[in-house]
């Protein structure tokens, strides 16, 4: 137990640090700019964040400031743990496992208003509140496109989910879940254009008063929640560690990490949507859109 | 204690967070910084090790620049870029290292810094402003809790946020921020009171920050294209630079920021005698940024200004809302080009970034064509802002006014897109504000 904890961990940090190099990489072929260079970045502005000095506001709320990070890192190792990187590789393959994932993803609204909330101060408030404006919105279709891949499987094990797509891929059999998904990992992770709440126009909404030690942990808690979701998706639409040739473990790693790779792309390339279109166009088309997907699943099982 | 040092090796190592001051003179050197492989330019003075004041702040800013200061975590420094050598004063920061010299200098003195800070032992810049309470809590209760009047009506120098009818009809707070003039987001040396209900904007007024010099920034092409003939090949590469490094502010705000910087190295590399390729390479950026598909949804009907509602203002702004204004084509040397200004309808914030990334691609095929022909000294000059002759306001005075109308009523983000979409100049709204002082 204490083992398959651990090696969750290491994963996922495993997970943050090839995120962050994806990133750098990104934005520098983005940029026009040296990769090789940009690769060096996260290491030493890491270790620049862990040696710089806390700071603080007026009168914020300490406890609740340091908790939030270690919550949504909390939340994110959750979520992961339902996710199996091999048959029978989970550190918590519970017979629920998308109940469980779907709890851990609808909390890290919790985390993201806390870290907006604790440092009492306008900007980061005002990223927590469009976080929360934002979050149904997603996280609706997200709910719904997990219950169409449980509906192939009869379980809602994400192992049994796996296993059921060893002939055809869920992304080939419901080709509306994995485009619907990748926008609630976006705006779960609060990354690219569904970054609202840590938003350049907020100067780092929620993160705005943050620093050092206490920047460096939300980022990277930020990170795993993006690594979290993005295993869900491998698991759920790519046939998770299904693949020839290469052990199953591998072709996880390899399927998460590539659709890491296209979020963080997609941060880089499209803009930030503005919130109340975004909205309208989320109750309008994607919500539909996931109806259509779990009905559609749900005439294919019977 | 090993971990400590290796670590701090490692971050000594690490491109610079720098949180920029720009002052008079300093937007435009501000940005080349950008550029920089050894900095990183960040929008938050929480993440910084160097506070960097590029050009000249007055006194009258000193407040801002000591809550800057002050705001930066342990171990910082805060230098002065002097780029006049000694014309003007330096801003009122005790602590602040002077540098002198081009922009690689100022780099190294920056890198300098970072490193002294990191393994070197250069003491950190200690705080400017007192640690008080604005005003004292009179709670009683063992939580600070009770009492009458804890705060005397001001909880900690600030008035409690009054209640009015919203958008939908809801009685909802107001919060009244003061903001800048070093807000990322804004432009530099602008300071913006603003009143929000939510993140809606409720009531705006502009100000050029009372830290800003005017007169103290060295003259550009348009200046001296007020009094005296300038060639129209150095003018159009001006305003077609002007334009890019605008679309690489624009870009930030929609949350591009390693594309911006891509737009800002193809701006930088426009200059007089620039290598045919570069200026062929900034016209298909420009080109492609002005019908990028993607970006059409964050711009598209925001800011609207219709041309009943522009006032006195003219240039791109006016354009974008359909009305065939340009001085260039009052000019005989303009005319001669077969000169025709570029327009677009639908006066949103997107139609204003077609119509600059469109001029910018016209000035570099101006530029091109001109040969060594030079403007005539008895037309005005259009400016990247608009017409401005000598003597009279400025494109930013009739800009400043048109827009606190604009920016009711939208949401933050799209209220900063707003307004970045105007291409404000605060330098130009603090020469306009000083002239009657000096005539009289």
């Amino acid at each position: 137990m204490i083992g398959s904890v651990v090696a969750l961990l290491v994963l996922l940090a495993a997970g943050v640090v090839a995120t962050a190099l994806i990133d750098s990489a990104v934005g520098a072929v983005v940029g026009g700019e040296p990769v090789g260079r940009a690769l060096k970045g996260p290491f030493t502005r890491s270790a620049l964040l862990a040696v710089q000095g806390r700071t603080t506001t007026e009168r914020p709320d300490a406890g609740t400031w340091r908790l939030a990070p270690a919550l949504l890192g909390g939340l994110a190792a959750v979520g992961a743990a339902a996710v199996p990187l091999g048959r029978g590789l989970a550190a918590g393959d519970v017979p629920d496992g998308i109940v469980l994932f779907g709890v851990a993803m609808a909390l890290v609204m919790v985390a993201v208003f806390l870290h907006g909330w604790s440092p009492n101060s306008p900007f980061p408030l005002f990223g927590a509140y469009r976080f929360a404006a934002l979050a149904l919105s997603y996280e609706m279709p997200l709910a719904l496109v997990l219950i169409g891949t449980a509906l192939p499987a009869q379980s809602l094990s994400v192992g049994d989910i796996v296993s059921s797509q060893a002939g055809l891929w869920n992304v080939v059999r419901q080709p509306l879940g994995l485009p619907l998904f990748l926008v609630a990992v976006a705006g779960l992770a609060f990354w690219g254009p569904l970054n609202v709440a840590d938003a350049p126009d907020l100067v780092g909404g929620t993160a705005a008063e943050s620093s050092g030690p206490a920047l460096l942990a939300w980022r990277a808690a930020r990170s795993a929640v993006l690594v979290a979701a993005a295993a869900m998706a491998a698991a759920a639409f790519l046939g998770g560690w299904n693949g020839p040739l290469l052990p199953g473990p591998v072709w996880m790693a390899v399927k998460t990490m590539g659709i890491v790779a296209l979020v963080v792309t997609s941060g880089h390339r499209i803009p930030r949507v503005r919130l109340e279109r975004f909205v309208v166009v989320a109750w309008v088309v994607l919500i539909p859109l996931a109806l259509l997907d779990v009905f559609a699943a749900g005439i294919v099982a019977l | 204690m090993g971990l400590r040092a290796a670590l701090s090796r490692l971050a000594a190592a690490a491109p610079v967070p720098v949180f920029l001051a720009p002052g008079a003179g300093g937007r435009s050197p501000a940005q080349r910084l950008r550029l920089s492989p050894y900095l990183e330019v960040v929008d938050s003075p929480r993440r910084a090790t160097v506070m960097l004041v590029v050009g000249a702040v007055a006194a009258g800013a000193a407040e801002e620049l000591h809550r800057v200061h002050d705001q930066l975590p342990h171990p910082r420094a805060v230098l002065w870029w002097d780029m006049e050598t000694g014309a003007t004063a330096p801003p009122p920061l005790p602590t602040a290292e002077r540098v002198v010299g081009d922009e690689a200098a100022v780099v190294g003195a920056v890198v300098a810094a970072h490193r002294g800070l990191l393994s070197a032992g250069r003491p950190s810049s200690p705080p400017l402003l007192a640690d008080v309470e604005p005003n004292d809590w009179r709670g009683v209760g063992p939580f600070g809790q009770g009492g009458k009047g804890m705060t005397g009506g001001t909880p900690y120098g600030r008035p409690l946020p009054t209640r009015a009818p919203d958008r939908d009809g809801l009685e909802l707070d107001q919060l009244v921020l003061t903001l800048g003039p070093w807000l990322p987001m804004l432009p530099a040396g602008l300071v913006v009171e603003v009143k929000l209900q939510g993140d809606v904007v409720q009531e705006v007024t502009l100000a050029p920050s009372p830290g800003l010099v005017p007169g103290a920034a060295p003259a550009d092409v348009f200046e001296r294209a007020r009094v005296e003939p300038v060639p129209i090949a150095e003018l159009e590469l001006a305003r077609a630079r002007h334009h890019l490094l605008w679309a690489g502010e624009v870009l930030v705000l929609l949350g591009l920021v390693a594309e911006s910087r891509r737009v800002l190295r193809a701006a930088v590399a426009v200059v007089p005698g620039a290598a045919a390729a570069e200026l062929a390479h900034a016209a298909r950026t420009a080109g492609a940024l002005a019908s990028a598909r993607r970006l059409r949804h964050p711009m598209a009907r925001v800011g609207l200004v219709g041309a009943d509602r522009l006032g006195e203002v003219a240039g791109p702004t006016a354009r974008a809302s359909g009305v065939v204004t340009d001085a260039r084509t009052d000019d005989p040397a303009y005319r001669s080009l077969g000169f025709e200004a570029v327009t677009e309808e639908a006066g949103d914030a997107l139609a204003r970034w077609r119509v600059r990334l469109g001029e910018a691609v016209r000035s570099l095929e101006l530029a091109a064509e001109a040969g060594d022909r030079l403007t005539s000294v008895d037309c005005t000059p259009e400016g990247p802002r608009g017409p401005w002759r000598a003597g009279g306001p400025s494109p930013s005075t009739a800009l400043a006014h048109l827009a606190p109308g604009l920016l009711v009523g939208l949401e933050w983000g799209d209220a900063v897109v707003a307004l970045a979409s105007l291409d404000l100049e605060p330098a130009e709204l603090a020469a306009d504000a000083a002239r009657p002082a000096e005539s009289t």
